[in-house]
């Protein structure tokens, strides 16, 4: 009987505030843009939780600190550990090391090598790069259509870097999107590479329209090229009012442009969205509940209605 | 006079003996790659009978495509100047590959004091330093960014006069250091929002202008001046020049920081035209700049080349750059012909050359 009430009492306690779960957290780099972003969503989302403490360390780019980290995080007995890699090729060891000791882990941000051979109580948090392209492209098909272009419509692509992954991606999404039956009415008159640069795509922009030819849109991998076309219309003098411009990463330059006028489509990667993810993923893992492999954190479209909500 | 002073080294000078300006096969180079993609307008299906460099669409009042003219040129005016300085590095006998970083460094520093404080009546989200660096007038970040340049001129012409370390290893350590300068600046944040006078020094056609004007002035400098005739003499023989009382150091230091202040300056119209700076700016312009340079018959020996043939060597890449687009050459196929044609142009100059000093 006393063991009973004692082990309800306990139940009762640990179920209260006494359970406290630990996550630690190893980020590649304190210092990094990005990185900033999604650590102060983590943190954010913290707060929001009551019974969970956050252990976050600096990895400061280097792959043995990360490794001796994690280590350190299990020897102290954490529910749940967060890696957001150094290299994403030294995930193995970290697996491994985790996995042994029994405890949970999720990749954020970055996708672990190996992905695929991932142990059980393990998992990867990140926003799936064909989203951005198929929204960006998407949502200029939907704007030429209101505009009553859907009788036809020509434009021109800016490709990113051709050697990266997400340029190939982006690209190949808005050509999926053109291949629609609602978007078919759209015609791509040409695509080049403006290496993800402005000045790139300045130059490119006004060879285009050195040809003469006339056209309605402008769809570009990331916001600095977008934000070159741009530059480059106006200084031809044409009315962007006119032409449809989209681009990815809502970046600060790129919410101005869209302020504007000039800029009409941009995706925003929701990185706070994925460190808040990461500690959700984490914590499900740690109480046992079944969690997917990998949990996609939605892009979002922003488009002059919802801007003003990310600058 | 002019028929006894006017070769390099003292020889003796003959009009007779003089053939056609080497300059002249870069041009005819230039020709024939403007006809290769007029031919091409033509024959290839989908161009409907389009012209490159004319106006088949009457738009323009002339006959030529005046768009076309301008983008040829506007897009190579920016590295065209870092050829500029390039050119005198070259005939001196050196090499300067630090001046694609530097762009990078200097277009970050000084933008940090161009930066304007409200934009659209909002504060700038990209604001480098507190209330005292918005709004400065247009000089501060001009003279700023060109001491900078200079500073760094002087570092390399310093190492590379005075340790006598190859004018390679100088640059290319010099290389490294500014892109970290200018990733270091900002921790790789771009820094936008110029004031609207610095947006002017490369707005429109700006870049040509200065283009244009700088080339003017260095083909002054480099053919009818003292340090043009030095620089000459040090790249044909160092130890004659020496020897014939030149200050070869002192000479070398002031090439190597006109060379970084052009770049500098080129970095000052690159920020200015894109409205922004970013540590990542100028990737390969050092390349170009040097093969703009060679390409405009610029001798890697040292001792030949001139301003003119840098201008025209240029020009033969704006003229392909363009051509690519006009063509809708495939992005994938673009370097590897843009590969071939630059080293088919040097190698159709080499072989007039060799002709050239086989006939006199």
């Amino acid at each position: 009987m006393k063991k009973v009430l004692l082990a309800a009492g306990l139940a009762a306690l640990m179920s209260s505030s006494a359970l406290a779960e630990t996550i630690g957290a190893s980020i590649a780099r304190f210092d990094d843009n990005g990185l900033t972003i999604m650590r102060n969503g983590m943190t954010a989302h913290i707060d929001k939780l009551s019974g969970v403490e956050l252990q976050m360390e600096d990895a400061q780019d280097d792959v043995a600190r990360q490794l001796d980290q994690i280590n350190n995080f299990i020897a102290s007995g954490v529910d749940a550990i967060i890696v957001n890699a150094v290299d994403t090729n030294a995930t193995e060891a970290m697996s491994n090391a985790a996995a042994a000791a029994g405890v949970p882990l999720v990749y954020v941000n970055r996708q672990p090598i190996n992905l695929d051979t991932m142990p059980d109580g393990q998992a990867f948090v990140a926003s799936n790069e064909i989203e951005s392209g198929t929204l960006e492209a998407f949502q200029i098909c939907r704007n030429l259509r209101a505009a009553g272009k859907s009788g036809g419509a020509t434009g021109y692509l800016m490709n990113g870097q051709l050697s990266n992954q997400a340029a190939v991606q982006r690209s190949k999404d808005v050509h999926d999107v053109i291949g629609m039956d609602m978007c078919n009415f759209m015609t791509l008159i040409d695509e080049q590479t403006a290496n993800w640069s402005r000045d790139e795509a300045q130059d490119l922009m006004t060879n285009w329209m050195s040809s003469g030819e006339p056209f309605d849109f402008v769809i570009a991998n990331n916001d600095e090229m977008a934000i070159g076309a741009i530059q480059a219309m106006k200084a031809g003098g044409m009315d962007m009012a006119e032409i449809q411009v989209g681009g990815v990463d809502a970046t600060p330059d790129a919410l101005v442009a869209m302020a504007a006028g000039d800029l009409d489509v941009t995706v925003f990667q929701d990185l706070a969205g994925q460190g808040a993810g990461s500690i959700d993923t984490a914590l499900a893992l740690a109480r046992g509940e079944s969690v997917d492999k990998t949990v996609f954190i939605p892009f979002i479209l922003v488009t002059p209605e919802n801007a003003a909500d990310f600058q | 006079m002019a028929n006894t002073s006017r070769g390099t080294g003292g020889l003796a000078f003959d009009p007779k003996k003089r053939s056609l300006p080497s300059e002249l096969n870069i041009f005819i180079a230039l020709i024939l790659i403007v006809l290769i993609f007029e031919a091409l307008g033509q024959i290839l299906p989908y161009m409907n009978n389009q012209s490159f460099l004319f106006d088949t669409r009457d738009r323009f009042d002339s006959i030529f495509n005046e768009a076309r003219l301008r983008i040829i040129i506007l897009q190579v005016s920016i590295i065209g100047i870092i050829a500029l300085g390039v050119t005198q590095v070259i005939i001196s006998g050196g090499i300067d590959l630090s001046s694609g970083p530097l762009v990078g460094a200097t277009a970050m520093i000084a933008m940090s004091f161009a930066q304007t404080e409200l934009v659209n009546g909002n504060p700038n989200p990209k604001a480098v330093f507190g209330e005292w660096a918005f709004d400065l007038p247009v000089l501060i970040p001009v003279v700023v960014g060109l001491a900078f340049g200079a500073f760094i001129g002087s570092v390399n012409g310093m190492l590379i006069a005075f340790t006598r370390i190859p004018p390679f290893i100088a640059t290319l350590g010099m290389f490294l250091i500014c892109r970290g300068i200018a990733q270091a600046w900002t921790r790789g944040k771009p820094v936008s929002f110029p004031t609207d006078s610095f947006a002017f020094i490369g707005k429109g056609m700006m870049p040509v202008a200065w283009f244009i004007g700088l080339a003017f002035i260095l083909h002054f400098i480099m053919r009818y001046t003292v340090y043009g005739k030095h620089t000459y003499a040090i790249g044909s023989n160092e130890d004659a020049a020496r020897m014939s009382g030149i200050n070869v150091e002192r000479h070398k230091v002031m090439v190597y920081m006109i060379a970084s202040m052009l770049a500098a300056f080129a970095a000052i119209i690159l920020s200015s035209k894109n409205l922004t700076a970013q540590s990542g700016m100028g990737i390969f312009y050092e390349l170009y700049a040097i093969a703009m340079a060679v390409i405009g018959g610029v001798s890697l020996t040292g001792g030949r080349g001139s301003i003119i043939g840098t201008v025209l060597g240029a020009m033969v890449f704006g003229v392909i750059q363009s051509g690519f687009t006009y063509i809708k050459l495939d992005a994938f196929f673009q370097l590897m012909a843009m590969g071939t044609i630059i080293i088919s142009a040097v190698v159709l100059d080499k072989v007039r050359q060799e002709r050239a000093t086989k006939r006199s």
